[in-house]
């Protein structure tokens, strides 16, 4: 498609595109609603991005997202480091932390098995994930990917990898809402689907 | 249920249009391309948010505006009434309003609104490939629980996840597929499975059903009893989809799709024992489209315990003289609408009748 903006505008709107949940429409309006702002703000914008950038990292151990080489459950030697919750995003930690209901750690997958999207299981944090067991003592694994198709494939696909290797692993319980996201159930709801989590049959 | 009232903004054809419609059968008269179709569109868009005519959202909202609504106003069996407000955008998403609550998800609207159409097009179902008959299994069993809307689409998206998977697999090329799209595979086909198994039980089941419902419609409209047989009977049924996706894996690799499960069912619709698709005359075909959707909505009705709206768009101009008496001089209990072109004989009782122009209603009467 031939592009009807000068080139600086086409840019813009051509790397916006690239975010998630962001279509060519959307592009385009926030583009233009970012040249109509003034300079001040979009130069606060621009900062804000590169200095997250800069100063926020993944968690070497969880990939949770931290200020420093661990992240704060990482680093705290109260939690029970037998047991782990494997969530697809940060923001699903933060989602299961409120509930107040688990005392594990965390593991971060950074995604989701999707074909669609060019995602297999080689492109998440799987085998760092895998690497994790023996050094920590590792013996039960919560799957708490989102449930929606590709959080269930993503959740089957390590159900057959880890329990081979003895692991108690346990699906957090459905009564979550179907094709929904974690970051967007209750913290009631989320609190009793931890609760009731089950094993996972093949 | 019935929809008392229909409110059509830059819809279609319609720039403001409302409609009172009675609790019993009311006719809309109207020239050709004066918007009969369109308002069937409209009743049926509340129920399935989708053209019925498979046109696709922006062909909705009035040419030169960027915003269509439809409103209806709903009365439930237990008297109840919610108004129903669809705001369709030529460009970006549409919302959907219930008792002026704005709903989280466009989907949550399906359920409220039950509506059973048939047109011309639906000759279809019964000359189309299998896809329309698949389409008509699926749009039936939605209209029956809405749950199986949301299996629909997840089905479909496991077939395109496993295609993309499957073209990956053919590209490595090898004749021995490396473990790790091996495994990805067995899991895709896990998920694909378990709910295949429980579609296409849901399907037979529909199917089932339906079959005397059919038959009886058939010989009401046609006044012969022409033996009918619907058969539902996929081969990978009978071992469960997980055991035929494994034995046609090497096929689907190789050739880079899925090649068994729902999304490539038939539903063999026969008609004095030769397949009603290729052997029966159009007058017997669009017959048997009619019985089809009359036995869904009849199956609807009875499951759910109070009928769907039936819109009959434009069915006389189709329909020969005795099928179309057969089918006015008996309609099924509950709200009907019927759409035509010229006066209705008078076996068909009208308690109302609406004249439209050009997207207008003509005062009088
Ligand atoms: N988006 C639209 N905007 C304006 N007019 C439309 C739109 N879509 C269809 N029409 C007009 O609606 C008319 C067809 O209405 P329809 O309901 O199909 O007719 P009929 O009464 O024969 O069923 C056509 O004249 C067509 O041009
Ligand atoms: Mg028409
Ligand atoms: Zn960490």
């Amino acid at each position: 498609m031939a592009s009807t903006y000068t080139p600086p505008v086409q840019l813009l709107i051509d790397e916006l595109g690239r975010l998630p949940g962001v279509g060519p429409k959307s592009a385009q309006r926030i583009a233009f609603h970012l040249l109509k702002i003034p300079a001040d703000d979009v130069n606060r914008l621009a900062e804000a991005i590169i200095d997250a950038k800069k100063r926020v990292r993944f968690c070497e151990r969880c990939f949770n997202v931290a200020d420093s080489t661990l992240c704060p459950i990482c680093n705290d030697d109260a939690r029970d480091s037998s047991l782990v919750c494997v969530v697809e995003e940060s923001r699903d930690i933060v989602a299961l932390e409120k509930t107040g209901e688990f005392r594990g750690r965390y593991h971060v997958l950074l995604g989701a098995m999707s074909p669609l999207e060019g995602i297999g299981p080689e492109d998440l944090k799987i085998r760092e994930l895998v690497a994790r067991i023996e050094p920590e003592g590792i013996e039960e694994v919560i799957l708490c990917t989102n449930p929606n198709t590709e959080g269930e494939v993503t959740a089957m696909y390590l159900a057959r990898l880890l329990k081979p290797i003895g692991l108690k692993v346990t699906r957090i319980a459905s009564g979550l809402p179907v094709g929904g996201d974690l970051e967007y159930a209750d913290e009631l709801t989320l609190g009793r689907a931890l609760e009731g989590r089950r094993s996972v049959e093949d | 249920m019935i929809v008392s009232r229909l409110e059509l903004i830059d819809f279609r054809n319609y720039s403001e249009a409302s409609f009172d419609l009675t609790e019993g059968t009311t006719v809309v008269l109207g020239d050709n391309g004066q918007g009969k179709t369109n308002l069937a569109e409209a009743l049926a868009y509340l129920a399935t948010l989708t053209s019925f005519r498979g046109a696709p959202g922006d062909a909705l909202v009035r040419v030169g505006t960027d915003q269509g609504i439809i409103r209806a106003t709903v009365r439930h069996d237990d008297g109840r009434e919610s108004l129903i407000e669809a705001e369709l955008r030529a460009v970006g998403r549409n919302r959907v309003q219930v008792n002026r609550q704005k709903l989280q998800r466009v989907r949550d609207l399906l359920g409220t609104v039950r509506v059973t159409v048939f047109s011309p097009d639906d000759l279809i179902i019964v000359k189309g490939g299998p896809g329309e008959r698949r389409r008509f299994m699926d749009d039936t069993l939605v209209t029956l629980a809405t749950k199986y809307d949301a299996i629909r689409l997840e089905m479909d998206r496991i077939v395109k996840q496993r295609n993309t998977l499957l073209k990956q697999a053919q590209k490595a090329g090898h004749r021995e597929l490396p473990t790790d799209i091996e495994v990805t595979l067995d899991v895709w086909d896990a998920k694909f499975s378990e709910i295949a198994d429980q579609f296409g039980y849901a399907r037979a089941t529909l199917v089932s059903r339906i079959a005397p419902m059919v038959q009886e419609a058939y010989e009401h409209l046609a006044g012969v009893a022409s033996p009918i047989e619907l058969r539902y009977e996929p081969e990978w049924r009978r071992t469960g989809l997980k055991a035929a996706l494994t034995a046609a894996r090497g096929d689907d690799v190789r050739r880079g799709v899925s090649t068994v499960g729902p999304h490539r069912d038939e539903l063999d619709v026969t008609i004095n024992g030769l397949p009603g698709r290729t052997h029966a005359s159009q007058g017997e075909q669009r017959t048997l489209a009619l019985a089809l959707r009359l036995a869904g909505h009849r199956l609807a009705t009875e499951r759910i315990g109070s009928a769907p709206v039936l819109v009959l768009d434009d069915v006389l101009s189709e329909l020969d003289d005795g099928r179309a008496r057969a089918l006015l001089g008996h309609l099924p209990d509950g709200q009907v609408v019927i759409t035509t072109a010229s006066e209705l004989p008078p076996a068909a009782r009208a308690d109302r009748i609406i004249r439209i122009a050009a997207g207008t209603i003509v005062p009088g009467d």
